[in-house]
């Protein structure tokens, strides 16, 4: 069997590329664009660059403008991928984000369009995760994928999706991390945008158990933390853990339906914890009456050292203390 | 040869229409509504010298726009009444209108953000849909102030995208004057950094407005696709928004009214004075007729499903 062409290993990036280059093969009106476009395939997907050169525009460093740019494209029919490499730079281009594309979508017929991002860490404007502001705003998803098969599955669904769509790489999970299983090679299985998913049920029944049941949601770096600790023996952590991976919409259902279980639910996010994701969601559960509790990143500006970002995260330590309190 | 007489009978639709709303928004009727009244010649003129399946993206004063690309007036007056018969179900308004029947490709309120998405679709026209369709696109002289503006004539240039420029100029920014946010006597003088050709007309003559547009676009836009910018000095002769009291004098109106484009074309033409009330009568009957069906429609009833 021929080897696919474009495949040389399995990071969360070459899966968001794997979709797009799958999408670009049957669809001909999706085209990638943004600083450095041709550049970037060169070195990540050479297979786009060899076979849809056309379909690839590098444009200057004038994000606004290129996001709306791709918003003129879109009024043609075509469906394009903005590509702003750093989070940080999506500042840059929020008015056409929030008040052309998003508002486009709500006055006429919805179109396609994906944003991508990194979250970085270089330091205060090279390191931040502004993916809450942006649930804030009707007319656009957010997505972060926790590791390649969400990530290409989440890439096909927002390539199909009527649409703008907020696509982040966290670039904080290492690629070490990533488990087997999560680098599947086999079949694409399109994630719709707006589903949780379960990463592991709880193994104990909130009676007759010697510590309560726990629900644990997260999304992103923080949640392959989570997913680690799970697996580390001499921490003997039991929880049901969600990976939200859309951030907008949210599963509500899947979070509902675990808390009516556990009656409890820990958020530990990657991001800024005040106005971040968590506080509507720790709401939203609050006002069901189950206990929530908070876990996050301090709401400072990100240093410029990567370990001392690293810090800003929840650390495994605060992590198991609160599950135990919780569990208690 | 384009009919010169209904170029000026375009222009009296625009201005009895914005009149007629105008009374609307005083009532209470229709809200924060922007017109062009004075500046009729630029849409008319321009709308007229393209082909029917070339694009327009337009700004935030934009129902002149609408009525000379030739939008059916029930819809149009639906949308700006906010009504679910509107152009965009009553959802888009003034502000945001867009209407694929007529390829107004859409309005934008933000000033500047109209001139990056034209370049954009303006590109994918000739190298995605391959066709040799144009996008005019409409921004006032205060738009070469907003970054947005620059960074995608740079983009245009680079591009090579079929796009006309039509710079209404008339001089205001809302109700700031020149001084305070151009630098240059022109916005043309500016097109020297992107390598854009550039043409400065009086906009207030619909003829040559027309004429212009048609030389421009079909010997250069629409062949070599490449981007030019018209610049067109014209005159509002309107508040900027409701509820913003005028800078300026009556006087000075008055003054800048002496080359109100309908009058000069009525000259042009020759029109005799009992000629004019006939066109001026039978079309506000028109908008008088199309107003009060459209106050029977219906409100839209899906605000807050998207």
């Amino acid at each position: 069997m021929k080897k696919d062409p474009w495949f040389r290993n399995h990071l969360i990036r070459d899966a968001i590329y794997h979709a797009i280059y799958d999408r670009m093969r049957v669809d001909d009106s999706i085209y990638l664009m943004g600083e450095g476009s041709h550049m970037k395939i060169h070195f990540d997907c050479p297979a786009i660059e060899k076979e849809f050169p056309e379909r690839v525009i590098t444009l200057p460093i004038s994000e606004d403008a290129n996001t709306n740019f791709a918003l003129g494209m879109a009024l043609a029919g075509v469906k394009p991928i903005v590509d702003v490499i750093t989070a940080d730079f999506l500042y840059r281009t929020m008015d056409s984000i929030c008040n052309t594309v998003a508002k486009t979508n709500f006055v006429s017929e919805p179109r396609t369009i994906v944003i991508r991002a990194e979250f970085m860490t270089a330091g205060p404007t090279t390191g931040q995760r502004p993916e809450a502001l942006f649930t804030h705003i009707p007319g656009l998803n957010v997505v972060i994928p926790s590791n390649p098969v969400d990530a290409r599955g989440l890439m096909d669904a927002a390539l199909k999706e009527k649409g703008c769509t907020l696509f982040f790489e966290d670039r904080m999970i290492e690629d070490a991390t990533t488990r087997k299983e999560d680098m599947d090679e086999g079949e694409l299985e399109s994630i719709p945008l707006g589903k949780a998913k379960i990463i592991r049920m709880g193994t104990q029944t909130a009676s007759g158990s010697i510590h309560r049941l726990l629900t644990v949601l997260s999304y992103g770096i923080t949640l392959r933390m989570l997913e680690l600790m799970l697996e580390k023996e001499d921490l003997a952590l039991d929880y049901e853990l969600i990976d939200l991976r859309s951030i907008y919409p949210v599963d509500w259902e899947t979070i509902f339906d675990s808390v009516s279980r556990t009656d409890s639910l820990l958020i530990v996010e990657p991001d800024v914890m005040y106005s971040g994701v968590g506080a509507e969601i720790a709401a939203q559960v609050a006002e069901r009456g189950a206990e929530v509790r908070r876990l996050g990143a301090p709401r400072m500006t990100i240093p410029a050292s990567r370990s001392l970002h690293g810090l800003m995260l929840p650390s495994e330590d605060e992590i198991v203390k609160m599950v135990e309190e919780m569990s208690g | 040869m384009m009919d010169m007489d209904s170029l000026y009978r375009t222009m009296v639709l625009i201005r009895i229409v914005e009149d007629k709303l105008q009374e609307l928004c005083l009532e209470g009727e229709a809200g924060d509504l922007h017109f062009s009244k004075g500046q009729e010649a630029i849409s008319t003129g321009v709308c007229a010298a393209l082909r029917p399946t070339d694009y327009i993206v337009t700004h935030h004063r934009t129902i002149a726009h609408e009525i000379a690309k030739g939008a059916d007036l029930h819809k149009l007056l639906a949308e700006i009444l906010g009504r679910a018969t509107g152009v965009n179900g009553g959802l888009a308004g003034e502000m945001h209108i867009n209407n694929p029947e007529i390829r107004h490709a859409f309005s934008f309120q933000l000033v500047g953000t109209c001139v990056p998405v034209a370049t954009g679709l303006a590109y994918a026209l000739r190298y995605y849909r391959k066709t040799d369709d144009i996008v005019a696109v409409f921004f006032g002289d205060a738009a070469s102030s907003n970054g947005q503006f620059h960074e995608a004539l740079n983009i245009a240039k680079i591009r090579k995208v079929p796009l006309l420029l039509v710079c209404e100029n008339n001089g205001l920014a809302g109700n700031i004057r020149k001084e305070y946010y151009l630098p240059t006597e022109t916005v043309a003088e500016r097109m020297a950094a992107y390598g854009i050709a550039c043409r400065n007309i009086d906009g207030n003559y619909v003829g040559d407005v027309f004429q212009t547009v048609k030389d421009v676009v079909e010997y250069y836009v629409r062949p070599l696709s490449n981007p030019q910018l018209i610049e067109m000095d014209t005159t509002r002769l309107c508040w900027h928004k409701q509820g913003q009291r005028d800078i300026r004098s009556p006087e000075e109106i008055a003054k800048l009214a002496e080359r109100d484009p309908i009058k000069l074309q009525a000259e042009f033409l020759g029109l005799s004075e009992p000629r004019q009330l006939v066109i001026w009568q039978e079309t506000s009957e028109y908008v008088d007729r199309t107003l009060a069906r459209v106050k029977e429609d219906p409100w839209p009833n899906e605000v807050g499903s998207r």
